[in-house]
């Protein structure tokens, strides 16, 4: 007996079709398949034009088999997709960062070179992303199925009034914030001044600097300036009443000017006082101890920076 | 999208749920798959054949068809009845559609 195209066509439906369903769907399809042909022959058509119009108007076979058991053809359907969208843009900014930021600091106290620890970094970051996409579409595209198969309706968690955007975001932009702010920078300009001019700890009959004596006047005179002028910028942002684009892009400028000089200044050993720093570590460690400590701060004074300015384009987008 | 894509999108919209009533309605008297979308055709239900097929499967797991293999003739078919409660929801589904033709009609003029 040689298989025809019909033959053919019903095997490819059934096959998708679980087994308890095979037969009966394969008769019922052959039947009507079969009616439709000799109705096209009664026609005048050519019984081999016939078989291939009516199986090509029938079309994709996974897809007719999907419909006879009703599956669905799709990942994570409307149902879910909100909710999985929701979860993967949290995820997205709360693991792909810190995940990066671990790389990196992981690389450099493993003594990895520059171009190794931005690749690497690189590298973690976008895996880190693909890998979170896959496994919460995963997990969604179970539980569609899991679902279907019941009888279960309606979304994961019902949506309700509560869960609406808040209407007023916290600003950033409360007298509260500002003169945190503005108290801050002072106490720290401050310490730096005593740090410098006295030293910040009596350690064996003197005083002593935490960071390199050479920076006076300055190099700490440059960063008294921008924190005066940081000050300034609390005071307009309250004054304004809400964080803006524009401000936070100054308020970012202001983070670069501070981060970019002292990182460059750490990498050449300027910016801790080497003879405190050796003088309070056991003398064994000393060097090693010293290293660690230098790209802890290095990768503490990146960090601050990176979230001043993304902290900032977040209010001002809030506060559209 | 063309504006002739636009109004196949459309009808097919509105045309949705009225094949399945018409199922429910037509088979009170038994039918099989080909012969009901030649019946449904005949009276203006436009309808495809790899819609309809499965459609009878989904009716009938729903309990709205019941279905029997004849075997009297050379070739073997499966025959769907409308139910019990099939014909429930075939009187619901006309008295809503009836609902919707008044509510249609008692729209404003089109001029």
């Amino acid at each position: 007996m040689t298989t025809t195209l019909t033959d053919r066509y019903i095997d490819a439906v059934v096959r998708t079709v679980p087994e308890d369903q095979r037969g009966d769907v394969g008769a019922e399809l052959r039947a009507s398949v079969a009616d439709q042909i000799d109705a096209r022959i009664e026609q005048g058509e050519e019984p081999g034009a016939a078989e291939r119009a009516v199986l090509l108007a029938l079309g994709d076979p996974d897809k007719l088999a999907a419909d006879y058991i009703g599956r669905q053809l799709y990942l994570i359907g409307p149902r879910y997709y909100l909710e999985w969208w929701r979860l993967v843009k949290l995820l997205l900014w709360i693991v792909v960062p810190l995940g990066a930021f671990g790389i990196a600091l992981g690389q450099s106290l493993a003594g990895a070179g520059l171009g190794a620890i931005i690749g690497s970094t690189v590298g973690g970051a976008i895996s880190i992303a693909v890998h979170l996409f896959f496994w919460t579409a995963l997990v969604f595209a179970l539980i569609e199925r899991a679902e279907s198969a019941g009888t279960a309706r309606g979304t994961l968690q019902p949506w309700s009034l509560e869960r609406l955007p808040p209407e007023n975001p916290y600003s950033g932009a409360r007298f509260v914030d500002m003169i945190v702010n503005v108290v801050f920078l002072l106490i720290a300009a401050a310490a730096l001044v005593w740090d410098q001019l006295v030293g910040a700890v009596y350690l064996d009959g003197r005083w002593i600097s935490l960071l390199d004596p050479t920076l006076w006047p300055w190099w700490i005179g440059g960063l008294l300036l921008v924190m005066a002028i940081d000050a300034v910028l609390n005071v307009i942002v309250y004054l304004n009443g809400r964080w803006t684009v524009p401000l936070a892009a100054f308020n970012a400028i202001l983070d670069i000017v501070v981060a970019v000089p002292a990182i460059w200044l750490l990498s050449q050993d300027r910016l801790l006082n080497r003879e405190f720093w050796f003088a309070v570590i056991p003398a064994a460690d000393a060097e090693k101890v010293y290293t660690i400590l230098s790209l802890l701060t290095g990768f503490s004074i990146a960090g601050i920076a990176i979230w001043s300015s993304i902290d900032a384009f977040l209010k001002a987008r809030r506060a559209r | 999208m063309s504006e002739t894509d636009f109004l196949e999108t459309h009808l097919q919209e509105l045309r949705r749920g009225t094949v399945v009533l018409a199922c429910l309605r037509l088979l009170a008297e038994p039918g099989y798959g080909y012969g009901l979308l030649e019946q449904l055709q005949e009276r203006g239900f436009d309808t495809d054949a790899n819609t309809l097929y499965p459609l009878l499967r989904r009716l009938e797991k729903q309990g709205h068809l019941t279905s029997e293999w004849n075997t009297d003739e050379a070739r073997p078919r499966k025959f769907y009845r409308t139910s019990a409660a099939g014909r429930r929801l075939a009187a619901s589904l006309t008295d809503d559609f009836q609902a919707i033709a008044a509510a249609l009609a008692a729209l404003p003029a089109e001029d």
